[in-house]
C-alpha cells in the first residue's frame, strides 16, 4: 500500500487519476471517508479501478498459473545429499581413497583441503513407492508420500559460503539488496489476505539464517514485498498484542478516535496517502484480531497434531509447518521456513539423526495434509538448502565439507510431476552428470509455475530491468506435470 | 534491399499502420511538458499519412534516445560483447554506416532506405525488431518518435547529464511577483505552461514545523512556535532558517541522509554480523555538515583523507566511507573473494551517492546502455584498489586534549633526566655499542600455512617469512606450523610478534585491541629425512620484550568455563596450564608494537639430515563465541631458530633498532628521543623518572578504533575481470576513468588522492547535479531525476533541467556550500506553499513533480521515532559517541532469529530516548521500529529510500515499548505542565505533537474520549495502573485514572497520520 512507489515503476498513465487513488487508497474506512469527501460517483466502476492498483491486490500473472503459493522450506546450512537422497555406492566403495585428481581441478572448498579422502554414504538406500525413487533409512516418513514428490538430484549453485549461497537462492544474486523469491512472488501476484502479510518468513533452526533478514528483504522492490517475520512462541508479530493495560476497548476506542481525526484530516489535505494511512490501522486491527487465532495450532484436531508431530506450545519445527498450512489456507501467498541445522563439518551421523527426527515426519505430513484438503495441486512446496556437502571427508570419519558442484532439493505440488527423480549425478556424487538444475533454473521453474514468465517480471532499477532470474536461468520442463 | 522493400508495400501503408490508436492516450502527466511538442497518434491519424510531427521536432535527447536505450542498446548498444549484427545505435557515425547486412540501420531524411524503419514495422517475425523474445515491443508512438526523428535528419545529441551543467538565465514569467529566486522563476514557468497556479503559502505554524523537521529533523517546541508566530519582521522567516541551520541537530538530520548513501551500519553483516567500531565516522558526518565543510572536500576527506599532506584524525576517520562495506568473516571464506566484493561495493557505493550513475553493470560487462565499457569500471577501480584496510586507534577530544597533555608532560621529564644528568648522551652511546653486539643471529624459519585449514582461519605467508592469519577466527584453537626446510641445528626459537595494517588497531594480534594470548608454545622436532618421527622438546627459559602482570581476562573473552583465566608474562605460555597465556597489553598508547619472545630448549637438537621444526601455538584464550569480536589470536608472526646458547628476546624495539643502525650525528632530534626513551628504562637509578613515566603512561585514554584506509606502499595491480569473477583476472589494466566524464587532471599522479579530486572536479557533468537532485528529492519527495542514483542515459529527464542546471552551478559558485543550497530551497516560495491538493491536482500531478503545492510526506523512520521522544519530553540531545541500544524484543539477538548470539545490552535511563540515529545498526537484524519505517539496513549504498505505509507501522506506534512510554510521559507532561483545565490541556498536547492547536471538532472528538476513558478507568472496569507502569511517576495533584486516560490520549496524538508527516 505504497502509492508514492508506483512513480517508479513507469506505471502506465492513463491510471494515474483520482479514481485511480481512490481505488487504490479509499478501501475500508478510508473509503468511507472518501465517500464523504467527493461523493458517492467517485466509486463508479471505472477500468482503472478494475485493474486494482494496490499494490498488494491479487494480480493476474503472465499465463494460466499452476501454483497459486508457495511455501519454501529452506534446510539452511547445506544438507548432505549423500546421506539422504544421492544413492552412491562407489562412493563406498572408494570410501578411504583420494578422489581422483581429474575431479578437483580448479575445485576450492572451504575448510578442507580438497585432495581429502573420500567418505562413504553413512546411511542405506531403499527404493519407496510405485515410482521406486530411493531414499535413505533416515526419510522414513517421506518415503510414504515419495509417489507426490519430484526430487531434483543435479542441482548446483555458485556460492560454498553460507552467507553468499543463501543469499544466492533467496534473491538469484550473492550480492546483497536483490529482492527475494518471496518479494518477486507478492510483487508479481499480489495478496489474498486482507489480515495478514502475503509473505511469512519462519525460523526453527538452531542458529538463524546466515546474512539475516536480508534472505526475505523487498531489495529494491517496494517495501510492502518484503517477508514479515512470524514466531512460533509469544507475539507471532513483533508488536502484535496490546501492551500491558491498553484492553480491546481502549484499543478500538483509540484506533476509532485515530481514524476520525485521521479522516478530518483527508478532507483538509486530500492526500492519498492519508487513506493509506487509515487502512493500514484497519489492517493492522484485523492481523490483532487473524493472527493468534491462526497461529493457534491447539485448534487442530488432535489427529493433525500427530500427523505432524506437533505439540500446542512448544516451538518446533513440527509445529512451524502446521502454522505454515493454516497461513496458506489463509491466503498468505509465500510462507518460508529457514531451518538452520544441516551444516555437518563433523557429528555426520549423530546430527543427521536428530534433524531428520525432527523434520523428516512434518516434511511428509505437509505433503498428506495439502493433498487431503486439496491444496496441493495449488501449493508448490520447496524443499532444500543453499548447498550439498563434499563426498570428501573433513576431520576423521564423520564430517563433510560444503559443497556446491551437486546437491539435491525435492518439491511437490502446484504443477510439479510427482513420483519422478530428476537429474543425476557422477558416481561419487562430486558432479552433475546430467539434468543439471542451477539456483537460477529451479526460480525460472517456480516462477513458470506461478504464472510468469521470469525474464518478463522485472523491475526496473538503477537504469535496468531486474529479474530474479539475473541473466540466466532455464525453466526446467521435465519437472513439470 | 529491394526484395524486402516489396513486402512493404503500398508505400504509405507502414505509416498508416503505425499510426493506430493504441492506447498512448494521457502520456504520463509528470512527463506531459517535455511532451507538449509530440505528436497524438489520433491526431496525425487524421492528418493522413505524413505525420503532422513534420511541422514539428522530435528531440534525440528528450524523445529518441530513451527509446533506443531501453529497446535496442542491450544488442546495439556500447558493449562490443554482446553486439548483433554488428550494428550500433548509440552514436550517429555507427547506426548511419553500413551494418553486418550492407544495409544502413539509419540513413538520415530518408526512411524508405532505413534499414531500421523497415525492421521495426515489418511484420515478418523473423526480421522483426526488437526480437519478441525479449519482450520489449516499441509502442506505435515509440515507433512515430523514430520515424520522425530520422525525416528529420537523425541528430544525436551528448546526454543532457554527460555536459558540464551551465548556468542558464532565469526565465521571464508572468506573475513575478510570487517568485523569490530563481527557483521559483523555473516552477512557475512550468505551472504557467500547464495552466496550474502556485497554492498560497502556508500557515506560520505548518512553516515552522515543516523547516524544523526538514532542517534538524525535530519538530519545534511550542516555545518556538509562539516565538515564530509573534516575530513580526519582515525577515522573520530567514532568521527561522538561520538558526535551524545553525543547529548542532542540522548535522543529526542531514548527516543520517548521508549514511545511508554511505551503507553506514555499526556491524560486518553476512553470516556472522559481528559489532564493528565505526561510530567515530558517523560523527564525523555529523560534524562535517554541521560546520559546512564544503562538499568537494567532504567528498575528497572521504575518498582520500589518508593521502592529504598529514592527515588530520578526522581526516583519517572520514575514509570510514569506503570502510562501511559488509566483511564476510565465517568459516572457510577466502578473504580475496570478500575483499572484491568489498571493492565493487565501493565502486557502487561512489557511483550512486557521488556521481549519480549506476556504474555496477559494467563490474561484470561493458555497460549495455551508459557509455561506461568493461574495461574502463576496471581503471576505475584501480584508482581505489591500492589501499590498506587498516583501523586505527582514535580519541574524543576530550582524550586527545588529554593524551597530548601527557605525552608532554612524559617529554618533560625526559629533558629534565637529560638536564640533570649532562653526561646522558656519553651513556647511551655506550649502552647502544652493547646493544649493537646483542646475539645471536636469527634464522628465519618459513613454515606450511594450510595444515590448520581445519580451524577455519586462513594464514598467508608473507614475503618476510612472516604468517598472517585472516578471515574467520576461532576463539579457542590449536594450529601446527611446520617448517618448509630444515636448520643443522637448533638450540632455542623465537618468535616474533608484527604489526600489520590489516589487523586491529594493526595488531599484532586479531583482537579487538589488536592483542593476543598465547596460551602454550611447544616446540616439536623431526629428522629432515624422516619427518613422521617427530617429537616435542622441552623448552626450559622463555623470555619477551613484554611481561606484564597477571591480569584476569577481560570478560569479552569469557569461555563459559567458570574458570579464572589469566594472561601474565612469557612463563604462562610454557607452564602446561590451559588458564594462563602469555599476554602483550602493556596499557593503552603503547600497546599495538611489535613484540618477540625466545624459547630456550631443554639441549641443542641436531640430525645429520637436518631438524624439522614444528611449532604449535595453543590459543585457548578467547571467549565461547566465534561469531563474536571474542577471537584472542594471533594476527602476524615470524619463527626464527638459533644454534647459539643463552639466547634471550631483544628488549629493543625494531622501531629503535632501526634507528640505532643510523650514525648518532644523521638523527633526527625525534630519533635522538626515542633511542633515549629506550634507553633511560635500563639505568637502575633512574628507577623513580622511570616510574613516574610509567605512572603517566597508565593515565593514557583508551580510545577507540576505526576502520579506515591507509596508503599501500605497494600498489595492487588490478586486472580486468571476466564475469565480475576474482578467479578470472584478465589483463592489466592501467588507472583511469571514463571517457565520457570529464578527464583526470593533468600532471597529477594516478592515485586515489586524484580521483577523489577528479570526482568533485568543478567539470564534472554529473557529481553536482546528483547532490542537487538528492537533497531536492528530501524535500519534495521525488528528485528532479526520480532515480537519484541514476542519471545516466536510462534515467527519465529532468523535471525542470534548468533549474537542476542552475542550482547546481549556484551550488559549486558558492564554494560548494550545502547550507547554501538548503538555504535557497527553502526560502523559495515554491518550497513554502501550502500542501493541501485537490482531486483536480491530484488527477494532473499526482506526485507533485509541478510543484503547484507545497510537500507533503511521511518522516523518514528515525524522525518518526525522533518526533515521539520531542513531542513527550523524552528525547535525550546527547550528541555522538558510540551507538546506542533502545529496548528491543532480546529474542530477536538469540538464535534462531539472529544466526548467533549478538550483544544488545539494552540502554538504560535517558540513553533509551537518544535520536534513532544513534541506535545500534545490526545489518542482520535491523532494529524493528526503523526497519518498519523502511530504513535501509546498510547492506547497501542507499540514496533514495522506499516510503511505504504498512500495518506493521502501525502496529509499532501503537504497540512497541517506547512508543508507549513516549505516550505515558506526554501524559504526565500534559498533567504537570499543561494547564488546570482538560481543555487547555488538550491544546498544550495537542500543540506539543503536531505544532498546532486542535480544531473545534478535534476538540470534541478528543475530549470525549478523554471523557470515556477516565469513566472506564474510574468504574474500575480498567485498571489505571497497569496502563501508567512504572517508567513516568505520578505527577503530583493528579490521579491514577487522569494519568491513565491521557496516556490513551496521547498515544492517539502520537499515532495521527499528521504527527509523523511533514505538511
Amino acid at each position: 500500500m505504497n502509492c508514492q512507489d508506483r512513480l517508479y515503476r513507469r506505471a502506465e498513465p492513463g491510471l494515474v487519476s483520482r479514481r485511480w487513488f481512490l481505488e487504490q487508497c479509499g478501501v475500508g474506512l478510508g473509503a468511507m471517508a472518501l465517500r464523504d469527501l467527493f461523493g458517492a460517483e467517485a466509486f463508479a466502476a471505472s477500468p482503472a479501478a478494475a485493474r486494482g492498483e494496490n499494490p498488494l491486490a491479487p494480480k493476474t500473472p503472465h499465463h494460466a498459473p499452476k501454483a497459486k503459493r508457495v511455501l519454501f522450506l529452506f534446510m539452511a546450512g547445506g544438507p548432505s545429499h549423500l546421506e539422504m537422497f544421492d544413492n552412491k555406492p562407489q562412493l563406498a566403495r572408494f570410501d578411504g581413497s583420494l578422489p581422483p585428481p581429474e575431479l578437483l581441478k580448479g575445485y576450492r572448498s572451504a575448510f578442507i583441503n580438497p585432495n581429502s579422502k573420500l567418505l562413504g554414504p553413512k546411511f542405506k538406500f531403499a527404493k519407496h513407492g510405485e515410482s521406486g525413487t530411493e531414499l535413505s533409512e533416515l526419510l522414513p516418513h517421506m518415503s510414504r508420500v515419495i509417489d507426490d514428490v519430484a526430487v531434483i538430484k543435479g542441482m548446483s549453485t555458485d556460492s560454498f559460503n553460507h552467507a553468499p549461497g543463501q543469499i544466492m537462492m533467496s534473491t538469484g544474486s550473492m550480492i546483497f539488496g536483490r529482492p527475494s523469491m518471496g518479494a518477486w512472488t507478492c510483487y508479481g501476484l499480489g495478496s489474498e489476505s486482507q489480515d495478514l502479510p502475503g509473505f511469512v518468513v519462519f525460523s526453527t533452526g538452531k542458529k538463524g539464517p546466515s546474512g539475516g533478514n536480508s534472505n526475505w528483504g523487498s531489495g529494491f522492490l517496494p517495501t510492502v514485498y518484503q517477508g514479515v517475520q512470524f514466531r512460533v512462541g509469544g507475539d507471532p508479530v513483533l508488536y502484535l498484542s496490546n501492551p500491558k493495560g491498553i484492553d480491546q476497548d481502549i484499543q478500538r476506542d483509540s484506533l476509532e478516535t485515530v481514524r476520525q481525526l485521521d479522516e478530518i484530516r483527508l478532507a483538509k489535505m486530500g492526500d492519498p496517502e492519508i487513506a493509506t494511512r487509515i487502512n493500514s490501522y484497519e489492517m493492522a486491527f484485523r492481523m490483532q484480531m487473524t493472527a493468534p487465532e491462526v497461529m493457534d495450532v491447539a485448534r487442530e484436531p488432535q489427529h493433525v497434531l500427530d500427523l505432524y508431530g506437533a505439540e500446542p506450545g512448544k516451538p518446533s519445527f513440527a509445529n512451524t509447518c502446521l502454522l505454515a498450512r493454516r497461513l496458506l489456507e489463509k491466503g498468505v501467498r509465500f510462507v518460508e521456513i529457514f531451518h538452520e541445522a544441516w551444516d555437518q563439518h563433523g557429528n555426520l551421523v549423530g546430527d543427521l539423526k536428530v534433524n531428520c527426527a525432527e523434520t523428516d515426519r512434518a516434511c511428509a505430513a505437509l505433503i498428506q495434509d495439502l493433498k487431503q484438503r486439496g491444496m496441493l495441486d495449488d501449493t508448490l512446496v520447496v524443499w532444500g538448502g543453499e548447498f550439498g556437502r563434499t563426498p570428501m571427508v573433513q576431520g576423521g570419519n564423520d564430517g563433510r565439507d560444503h559443497h556446491p558442484n551437486a546437491f539435491t532439493m525435492w518439491a511437490a505440488g502446484g504443477g510439479i510431476k510427482p513420483g519422478i527423480s530428476y537429474g543425476e549425478t557422477d558416481d561419487l556424487g562430486f558432479s552433475v552428470a546430467s539434468g543439471k538444475v542451477h539456483v537460477h533454473d529451479l526460480h525460472a521453474t517456480m516462477l513458470h509455475l506461478l504464472g510468469f514468465d521470469h525474464t518478463k517480471l522485472t523491475y526496473r532499477f538503477q537504469g535496468r530491468d531486474f529479474r530474479l532470474t539475473d541473466v540466466e536461468g532455464r525453466v526446467v520442463k521435465e519437472l513439470l506435470a | 534491399m529491394a526484395e524486402r522493400r516489396r513486402k512493404l508495400a503500398p508505400p504509405s501503408e507502414p505509416s498508416r499502420r503505425w499510426l493506430k490508436p493504441i492506447g498512448v492516450a494521457g502520456l504520463c502527466l509528470s512527463f506531459a511538458w517535455s511532451f507538449s511538442g509530440a505528436v497524438r497518434a489520433e491526431e496525425s491519424d487524421d492528418g493522413g499519412a505524413t505525420p503532422a510531427a513534420a511541422a514539428r521536432t522530435v528531440d534525440y535527447g528528450r524523445d529518441i534516445r530513451s527509446i533506443l536505450s531501453d529497446k535496442c542498446f542491450a544488442c546495439h548498444g556500447p558493449d562490443d560483447g554482446t553486439r548483433k549484427g554488428k550494428l550500433r545505435l548509440d552514436n550517429r557515425r555507427d547506426a548511419t554506416a553500413p551494418a553486418a547486412s550492407g544495409e544502413s540501420a539509419i540513413v538520415p531524411g530518408d526512411i524508405e532506405n532505413s534499414e531500421l524503419i523497415w525492421r521495426i514495422t515489418t511484420d515478418d517475425v523473423a526480421d522483426r525488431m526488437p526480437p519478441a523474445k525479449t519482450g520489449k515491443p516499441l509502442t506505435a508512438d515509440e515507433i512515430q518518435k523514430l520515424t520522425t526523428w530520422i525525416e528529420e535528419g537523425a541528430e544525436y545529441a551528448g546526454h543532457w547529464a554527460f555536459n558540464p551543467p551551465v548556468r542558464p538565465d532565469a526565465p521571464e514569467v508572468s506573475r513575478s511577483e510570487w517568485a523569490r529566486n530563481p527557483i521559483d522563476a523555473w516552477v512557475l514557468k512550468k505551472l504557467e505552461a500547464e495552466g496550474l497556479s502556485p497554492s498560497p503559502e502556508a500557515d506560520k505554524t505548518t512553516l515552522i514545523r515543516r523547516l524544523s523537521l526538514d532542517l534538524i529533523g525535530l519538530p519545534p517546541t511550542i516555545a518556538e512556535v509562539d516565538a515564530f508566530l509573534a516575530d513580526t519582521r519582515d525577515d522573520a522567516y530567514d532568521r527561522l532558517v538561520d538558526r535551524l541551520l545553525a543547529s548542532p541537530h542540522y548535522g543529526e538530520r542531514w548527516g543520517r541522509i548521508w549514511l545511508d548513501a554511505a551503507r553506514y551500519a555499526d556491524s560486518d553483516g553476512y553470516e556472522k554480523d559481528k559489532p564493528r567500531a565505526v561510530h567515530f565516522y558517523r560523527d564525523w558526518v555529523v560534524g562535517a555538515l554541521n560546520r559546512d565543510l564544503p562538499y568537494d572536500q567532504f567528498i575528497i576527506d572521504q575518498i582520500a583523507g589518508d593521502l592529504l599532506p598529514n592527515p588530520s584524525q578526522d581526516q583519517l576517520v572520514a575514509t570510514g566511507f569506503l570502510r562501511n562495506s559488509m566483511i564476510n568473516e565465517e568459516g572457510g571464506v577466502d578473504p580475496e573473494q570478500f575483499r572484491m566484493e568489498a571493492m565493487f561495493d565501493r565502486m557502487d557505493a561512489i557511483g550512486k551517492s557521488v556521481l549519480g550513475l549506476t556504474i555496477q553493470c559494467a563490474q561484470c560487462h561493458t555497460h549495455k546502455f551508459d557509455p561506461i565499457s568493461h574495461e574502463e569500471y576496471y581503471r576505475m577501480f584501480a584508482l581505489l584498489n591500492n589501499a590498506n584496510e587498516a583501523s586505527a586507534a582514535v580519541y574524543s577530544p576530550d582524550e586527545e586534549m588529554k593524551r597530548a597533555d601527557l605525552i608532554r608532560s612524559i617529554h618533560e621529564a625526559e629533558a629534565k633526566l637529560r638536564s640533570d644528568h649532562p653526561d646522558w648522551l656519553d651513556r647511551m652511546r655506550r649502552w647502544e655499542e652493547a646493544e649493537r653486539q646483542r646475539g645471536p643471529d636469527w634464522r628465519i624459519v618459513r613454515t606450511d600455512t594450510d595444515a590448520n585449514i581445519g580451524s577455519g582461519q586462513k594464514h598467508a605467508m608473507l614475503e618476510d617469512g612472516s604468517i598472517l592469519a585472516s578471515g574467520y577466527a576461532p576463539t579457542l584453537h590449536e594450529d601446527r606450523f611446520t617448517a618448509l626446510e630444515p636448520v643443522p641445528s637448533v638450540s632455542a626459537v623465537r618468535l616474533e610478534l608484527l604489526n600489520d595494517p590489516s589487523l586491529p588497531v594493526s595488531g599484532p594480534g586479531r583482537s579487538f585491541k589488536g592483542l593476543f594470548a598465547l596460551t602454550e608454545f611447544h616446540v616439536e622436532v623431526a629428522p629432515a629425512d624422516k619427518p613422521n618421527e617427530r617429537r616435542e622438546v622441552r623448552i626450559v627459559k622463555a623470555t619477551a620484550d613484554a611481561n606484564p602482570p597477571e591480569t584476569e581476562l577481560e570478560p569479552i573473552f569469557d569461555d563459559r568455563s567458570k574458570r579464572r583465566r589469566v594472561t601474565g608474562p612469557i612463563e604462562f605460555a610454557i607452564d602446561g596450564k590451559d588458564e594462563t597465556a602469555w599476554g602483550i597489553d602493556v596499557g593503552p598508547g603503547r600497546r599495538n608494537v611489535p613484540r618477540n619472545a625466545v624459547f630456550v630448549l631443554e639441549e641443542p637438537v641436531s640430525f645429520p639430515s637436518g631438524v624439522i621444526l614444528s611449532f604449535r601455538l595453543t590459543q585457548r584464550h578467547g571467549g565461547w563465541n566465534s561469531d563474536d569480536n571474542q577471537n584472542n589470536n594471533l594476527g602476524r608472526f615470524r619463527f626464527g631458530a638459533t644454534d647459539a646458547p643463552g639466547a634471550e628476546a631483544d628488549p629493543v624495539p625494531p622501531r629503535v633498532r632501526q634507528i640505532l643502525a643510523i650514525a648518532p650525528e644523521d638523527r633526527t632530534p625525534a630519533q635522538t628521543n626515542a633511542v633515549f626513551s629506550c634507553f633511560r628504562t635500563t639505568v637502575p637509578e633512574w628507577s623513580e623518572v622511570n616510574d613516574q613515566i610509567e605512572a603517566l603512561w597508565r593515565q593514557h585514554p583508551e580510545g577507540s578504533s576505526q576502520l579506515i584506509l591507509t596508503k599501500r606502499d605497494q600498489p595492487r595491480e588490478t586486472h580486468l575481470l571476466q564475469r565480475g569473477d576474482f578467479l578470472s583476472p584478465g589483463e592489466v589494466v592501467e588507472p583511469g576513468v571514463p571517457a565520457f566524464l570529464n578527464p583526470l587532471p593533468d600532471g597529477k599522479p594516478a592515485n586515489r588522492l586524484t580521483f577523489a579530486e577528479w570526482l568533485v572536479a568543478r567539470d564534472s557533468p554529473t557529481t553536482a547535479r546528483a547532490l542537487v537532485n538528492r537533497v531536492w528529492q528530501a524535500y519534495f519527495g521525488t528528485g528532479f531525476v526520480p532515480s537519484s542514483e541514476d542519471l545516466g542515459t536510462q534515467s527519465e529527464l529532468p523535471s525542470h533541467p534548468e533549474l537542476l542546471d542552475w542550482l547546481a552551478v549556484e551550488t559549486m559558485d558558492a564554494g560548494w556550500s550545502l547550507k547554501h543550497l538548503h538555504r535557497l530551497i527553502v526560502t523559495s516560495a515554491t518550497y513554502r506553499q501550502a500542501s493541501a491538493t485537490t482531486p483536480e491536482l491530484l488527477e494532473k500531478d499526482p506526485y507533485n513533480r509541478l510543484l503547484a503545492r507545497g510537500p507533503r510526506q511521511r518522516l523518514d523512520a528515525e524522525i518518526v521515532r525522533d518526533v515521539g521522544l520531542a513531542a513527550s519530553g523524552l528525547l535525550d540531545r546527547t550528541m555522538g559517541g558510540a551507538s546506542v541500544y533502545p529496548p528491543a524484543p532480546a529474542f530477536l539477538f538469540q538464535p534462531p532469529a539472529s544466526y548467533g548470539p549478538k550483544q544488545w545490552p539494552e540502554a538504560t535511563g535517558s540513553a533509551k530516548y537518544r535520536r534513532a540515529l544513534y541506535t545500534f545498526r545490526y545489518r542482520s537484524i535491523p532494529y524493528p521500529m526503523l526497519q518498519a519505517f523502511d530504513a535501509p539496513n546498510g547492506d547497501f549504498a542507499c540514496v533514495r529510500r522506499a516510503r511505504s505505509n504498512t500495518p506493521l507501522q502501525a502496529l509499532a506506534l501503537l504497540n512497541e515499548p517506547v512508543s508507549l512510554d513516549c505516550a505515558r510521559a506526554l501524559a504526565a507532561r500534559v498533567l504537570t505542565e499543561g494547564g488546570a483545565t482538560d481543555a487547555e490541556r488538550l491544546v498544550y498536547a495537542f500543540r506539543r505533537c503536531l505544532s498546532r492547536p486542535p480544531t473545534a471538532e478535534e476538540t470534541d472528538i478528543l475530549l470525549a474520549l478523554l471523557a470515556r476513558r477516565s469513566q472506564r478507568f474510574a468504574s474500575g472496569e480498567a485498571d489505571p495502573n497497569e496502563l501508567n507502569g512504572e517508567s513516568v511517576e505520578l505527577p503530583p495533584s493528579a490521579s491514577p485514572v487522569q494519568l491513565a486516560s491521557w496516556t490513551v490520549l496521547s498515544r492517539v496524538l502520537l499515532n495521527l497520520d499528521e504527527t509523523i508527516t511533514k505538511e
